[in-house]
């Protein structure tokens, strides 16, 4: 599969409060930029593949109300939801559909009105009987088990959350597209509230309108289109189902096999990769995929990203954009955007001079699913 | 009418000797009586060989905690009063693995890797909640 499809399409609504949007209105809008991106025609689509958003009341057929709309009627279809897994792993899917030939153009399309919606990500887990019985909620609260627990075994502490969270809000400050562009230092996140503890306010991602789409073909047929052609020359997965059956659970070491998966495609390491959008739905996160994606030792990420080693004219400049923590929280489907928009060079005064590989991931549920895509220049 | 307005289980053939076991006092969990695995959460069948064949069986109560959580955001406005409220992963010493509350200290008290047994909780008539105390206190 290595280097035999390619994104060719990119396109992102507005983002961020988006007064009358719907996730329908979103993702059409996310649509038909992608279309103007890579100069294809509606009707040379002929996959869809959808996310549905939390306000989308479709559900599992949201693929069916999101082709009406679009008017397509395709080859291959159908939605996906595995929270900020869902955009690697749609576009995995949609290589494996193009390589195959069942068809020729998929268009993987993510639209959520979460902002204007009032969506609140505060929900408990747990099959059976609820976590919420002992007041265990909230998105917040798994990643906080991931950092409690890294913070007492490896000495990981807040002001490294910070490091990270600092890097992605000036990445955004560089992005006109970005919903958070004001700087903040590691005193300013210090400061910040608590939200779970180990958790602060600034060392969350942000709620936001905004739709998404990603198109995916063949390499070959990418030379045909606008854009210089990104190949995808890796991809993994792997999921963890089990939570408290799984005595590494907290650690999502799953992650680890996601990113050697697609290590092994591309027959590249972390060495060679220039530049990292490592899926950011809390802080935590960036420290466990930079640990997982082997730019670091486990325990290590911490003093990892002191000095400013992850931000731009740094060793690895990660979530060039500003990630879900500043750029917009589209459940990581903007850090394929940016991966391929890096790998174009397209990034003006954020593009990382020179960079050649990149290393997309995505992570999503209740620390359970992931993925890994490299994307190369060509 | 109780006026407890957190979530509560919601009583099943399948959860109730969970249950019932607490409101006695007593933690209990499901034993594979073909391969031996002691499981949790509750569940139909053992998740490492499918054995629908269990036994529920009492365990000491007692562990360490694994990761530990001080809620200050409220999600869910019965625990509005409650916050800042500690939630922590406890590692049973049977092997199984829950999430709980650690009760009888300020939530500055408790840290990673305490050890901490099984209290009990009775909230409703019905239920009793197993929470955690750190261990050698009584």
């Amino acid at each position: 599969m290595k280097d035999r499809t390619a994104i060719c399409g990119v396109g992102a609504s507005r983002q961020g409060r988006v007064e009358g949007s719907t996730s329908i209105s979103l993702a059409v809008e996310a649509f038909k930029k992608a279309l103007d991106d890579c100069g294809l025609a509606k009707a040379e689509i002929d996959g869809l593949l959808t996310m549905p958003g939390t306000t989308s009341p479709e559900g599992a057929k949201h693929y069916l109300h999101l082709g009406e709309v679009l008017g397509i009627n395709p080859r291959y279809t159908g939605s996906k939801f595995l929270g900020g897994g869902t955009a690697g792993a749609l576009v995995q899917e949609a290589a494996l559909v193009v390589a195959s030939g069942m068809a020729n153009y998929v268009a993987c399309v993510f639209g959520d009105a979460a902002k204007t919606g009032n969506s609140r990500f505060a929900g408990s887990y747990g099959w059976g009987d609820s976590w919420g019985i002992w007041g265990m909620f909230s998105a917040a609260a798994n990643s906080a088990v991931s950092a409690s627990r890294h913070m007492a075994l490896y000495g990981t502490t807040s002001r490294h959350l910070a490091e990270v969270a600092v890097a992605c809000r000036y990445h955004a400050s560089l992005n006109p597209d970005a919903v958070m562009r004001e700087p903040f230092t590691i005193e300013d996140h210090q400061k910040s509230r608590w939200i779970v503890e180990p958790l602060r306010l600034l060392d969350c991602c942000l709620i936001s309108d905004g739709g998404v789409c990603l198109i995916v073909t063949t390499a070959e047929r990418a030379r045909d289109l606008a854009k210089p052609v990104v190949p995808i020359m890796g991809m993994g997965q792997a999921h963890t189902t089990q939570m408290l059956e799984h005595p590494d659970w907290w650690y999502v070491p799953h992650q680890k096999d996601a990113v050697e998966a697609a290590y092994k495609m591309a027959g590249v390491g972390p060495k060679d990769i220039d530049v990292a959008q490592l899926y950011d739905n809390f802080s935590m996160s960036i420290l466990l995929w930079l640990e997982h994606a082997g730019f670091c030792e486990r325990g290590e990420a911490g003093p990892f990203v002191e000095g400013g080693r992850v931000r731009l004219g740094g060793e690895l400049p990660i979530n060039t954009a500003g990630g879900n923590l500043s750029e917009s929280y589209m459940e990581g489907w903007l850090h394929i955007v940016e991966g391929v928009r890096q790998m174009r060079g397209e990034c003006g005064p954020r593009q990382v001079k020179d960079a050649e590989l990149c290393l997309v991931t995505g992570r999503g549920m209740t620390l359970n699913c992931s993925n890994a895509l490299v994307l190369r220049r060509n | 009418m109780s006026d407890y307005r957190k979530p509560l289980p919601e009583l099943t053939a399948e959860n109730r000797p969970f249950w019932e076991a607490c409101r006695h006092g007593r933690l209990s969990m499901q034993k594979c009586r073909a391969c031996g695995h002691i499981r949790y959460p509750i569940s139909i069948v053992c998740p490492e060989c499918l054995s629908e064949q269990t036994d529920w069986i009492d365990l000491s109560g007692k562990g360490e905690v694994l990761s530990r959580l001080v809620f200050h955001q409220v999600y869910h406005k019965a625990f509005a009063a409650d916050v800042p409220y500690n939630v922590v992963l406890v590692q049973l010493d049977e092997g199984p693995r829950m999430f709980s509350n650690v009760v009888g200290v300020p939530n500055e008290a408790v840290q990673v890797g305490m050890r901490v047994a099984v209290t009990f909780d009775p909230v409703t008539p019905d239920v009793t909640i197993p929470r955690f105390r750190l261990a050698g206190e009584r």
